[in-house]
């Protein structure tokens, strides 16, 4: 059985039924769009962690030592063969891909363009980046195929070329020397982003081998089952690999892309809290009346020996009471919203067409929502957490009241 | 000679208000004994009301000395004070002031809850108290299920609940009609004979005031008369609610 200060914080909170049920109601409805806020931001994240990954960074990546100041295309990782099989024992690895990477003059008659080929294993690299599977026209590179090389559209268009056309890609050598190798064009590329079809030049890993000379491997990019993992997956990962060799995350890779997320996770919060402040100080208000009104009858309290510290207990267990209620509420007004934005989505098409890239990625034009078992941890820690925030002067102020003179006051 | 449970040296009292002050009391010399039965009258603005609470240990004086239970309440912190009320002191008020939630049961046993007791022994030893104080059909309903004189009564038994050793009562009939007021007087003498407690009442009301064994009048913050009924019989202590030692004569 509850002690006699729950039962009395209990029946105290539905003394004024009305005024309970308008703080409930508004506690509530901070929950619920602190909720669906809180949604978009755990599915933007998700978004941005799956879209850049797949774009060919990776969850995380394994790069040579000194990659993470030069950003230097020519090194190459101590032993990228250990470190592969490092990546591939982690448990929630669902592809490992290897490349090599070098600055590269297509050239085809008298067109030229600029690229950055990647030399890759083309049995994973599918599953690891997704532009792989948006061959428009031709295919993809099969496994072990050499001198064959998939491009964007934009890059073939600039060169004048099509499927099948040979092209010529030039590289600096190993010693500085200048080295050419001949690709036949066997699969384009059609993002919808010129920006992205530029970036797409794939090889076999031993064709970008041969062309610079350098041996092995420049990065080993690493997709996970699950995005939430890439720390854990890391800290796993990181012992393990060659001397020198590091692993980064996807945010540390794209600092531009994660401090793009944190800014509009920033101002999604900052409007949360802008929800839950004005909640907050309704319910403050609330609290505080209910407490004036029962300065006598705290008094009385006072006077039968209860302390200062029960006092504020006993607010802050009206505060939990309402906090919970409120929180019961939010979830029964908010997860409608949360699940239809989880399942259907919030559609940008309208305003950006079927996709936006930013930074060399694709976005879906289509944001989907979180929904997990978190919501229920969520909904119970703003509610409660708020109230109890909200408690904290109204609480102060029935510790710190004067018995004798609020006897004195009118009962 | 019992031993004192209040002493009072030249206390003083001053309510600011503003500039305004207000010399409530001007120097009480008062010693009460355990088990005295003690009416303090005198006309409104007196100083009854302040000094039950300096007794109380709700307020603090300004100046002098005032022993409860022969600590020196200008020398406890709040907390002190708020444990010397949880243990050793109780409070009947003149408005009742139960908490209105909370049935007449739980009423008295949210004192004993306090004092940490545990929820058996609380849940017995306040259907005891109501039950001697004829309350115990009345014990599920809350306050405003219940008449004044009712109320009052649950009010006594929340205040003796926890035996403690000196009562504070201030105007405690002022609500109540004369048959009430009869009732509940005989309830606190009853107590007082059987289990030694010592009750401080303040009141205007003679048929109160003929109940008492002392009588202290004030008159503007100072002790005017202080007169103890001759021929008083000590009272004798009684097995059954009260404690088993402490026997006190006026």
């Amino acid at each position: 059985m509850a002690s006699l200060e729950t039962r009395y914080a209990l029946r105290s909170v539905r003394r004024n039924a009305r005024r309970t049920l308008l703080s409930v109601l508004g506690i509530g409805i901070g929950c619920a769009l602190a909720l669906y806020m809180e949604s978009m931001n755990r599915g933007r994240d998700e978004l941005f962690a799956r879209v850049g990954a797949t774009s060919g960074s990776g969850h995380v990546r394994v790069v040579p030592a000194g990659w993470r100041a030069r950003r230097d295309t020519r090194l190459r990782l101590a032993d990228g063969q250990a470190d592969l099989q490092m990546a591939r024992s982690v448990p929630g690895v669902a592809a490992a891909a290897p490349r090599a990477r070098a600055q590269v003059l297509l050239a085809m008659g008298t067109h030229v363009v600029p690229v950055e080929m990647a030399g890759v294993d083309a049995a994973v690299e599918p599953r690891a980046y997704r532009f792989a599977q948006k061959v428009s026209r031709g295919r993809y590179l099969e496994p072990g195929e050499r001198g064959a090389v998939v491009v964007g559209k934009a890059t073939a268009d600039r060169l004048r070329s099509d499927l099948d056309d040979e092209i010529v890609g030039t590289a600096v050598g190993r010693s500085g020397s200048i080295e050419s190798a001949m690709f036949r064009i066997v699969g384009i590329v059609e993002t919808g982003s010129d920006e992205i079809d530029l970036s797409v030049c794939q090889v076999a890993l031993e064709d970008v081998e041969e062309l610079t000379g350098l041996v092995g491997a420049g990065e080993v990019a690493v997709v996970l089952d699950d995005w939430r993992s890439t720390e854990a997956a890391r800290a796993r990962l990181a012992p393990g690999l060659a001397r020198g060799d590091e692993a980064m995350t996807w945010s540390e890779l794209n600092p531009e892309f994660q401090g793009h997320l944190e800014q509009d996770k920033a101002t999604s919060r900052f409007a949360s809290g802008v929800i839950l402040l004005i909640v907050l100080l309704g319910v403050a208000s609330a609290q505080l009346a209910a407490v004036l009104e029962r300065r006598r009858e705290f008094a009385v309290l006072s006077a039968l020996g209860m302390g200062a510290w029960r006092m504020v207990r006993l607010v802050f267990a009206e505060a939990v009471a309402l906090g919970l209620a409120g929180a019961a509420v939010g979830l029964a007004l908010g997860l409608p919203f949360v699940w239809r934005f989880a399942t259907h989505g919030l559609d940008f098409r309208r305003w950006m067409g079927s996709s936006y890239s930013f930074q060399g990625v694709i976005f879906e034009p289509i944001l989907y929502g979180d929904l997990g078992p978190w919501v229920v941890g969520y909904a119970l820690g703003v509610g409660v957490g708020a109230t109890l925030l909200a408690s904290l002067h109204p609480a102060w102020f029935a510790a710190r009241t004067d018995p004798a003179a609020a006897l004195r006051l009118a009962p | 000679m019992t031993q004192p449970v209040l002493v009072a040296r030249q206390v003083t009292k001053v309510f600011r208000q503003g500039k305004l002050e207000v010399l409530a009391l001007r120097g009480i010399d008062l010693e009460v004994r355990e088990g005295e039965f003690l009416a303090l009258v005198g006309p409104s603005g007196s100083g009854k009301t302040t000094f039950l609470n300096l007794a109380g240990a709700l307020d603090v004086p300004t100046s002098g000395e005032l022993l409860v239970l022969a600590r020196s309440i200008a020398a406890l912190s709040r907390a002190e004070r708020a444990e010397l009320r949880l243990r050793s002191l109780g409070f009947v008020f003149q408005a009742y002031n139960l908490v209105p939630v909370l049935t007449a049961l739980e009423n008295v046993e949210f004192v004993l809850e306090l004092q940490g007791e545990g929820a058996t022994r609380r849940r017995t030893r306040a259907m005891a108290v109501l039950e001697e104080l004829g309350l115990r059909d009345l014990a599920g309903r809350r306050p405003g299920e219940l008449s004044g004189g009712q109320q009052q009564r649950v009010a006594v038994a929340r205040a003796v609940a926890a035996r403690p050793r000196l009562v504070l009562a201030d105007e405690p009939t002022a609500n109540l009609d004369g048959e009430n007021a009869e009732i509940l007087m005989h309830l606190m003498r009853d107590l007082r004979d059987r289990q030694g407690m010592t009750f401080v009442f303040s009141t205007h009301d003679p048929r109160v005031v003929a109940h008492a064994v002392r009588v202290v009048t004030l008159v503007d913050g100072r002790v005017a008369r202080d007169e103890e009924k001759p021929g008083e019989a000590p009272h004798e202590i009684v097995p059954g609610l009260g404690k088993s030692s402490g026997a006190a004569r006026v």
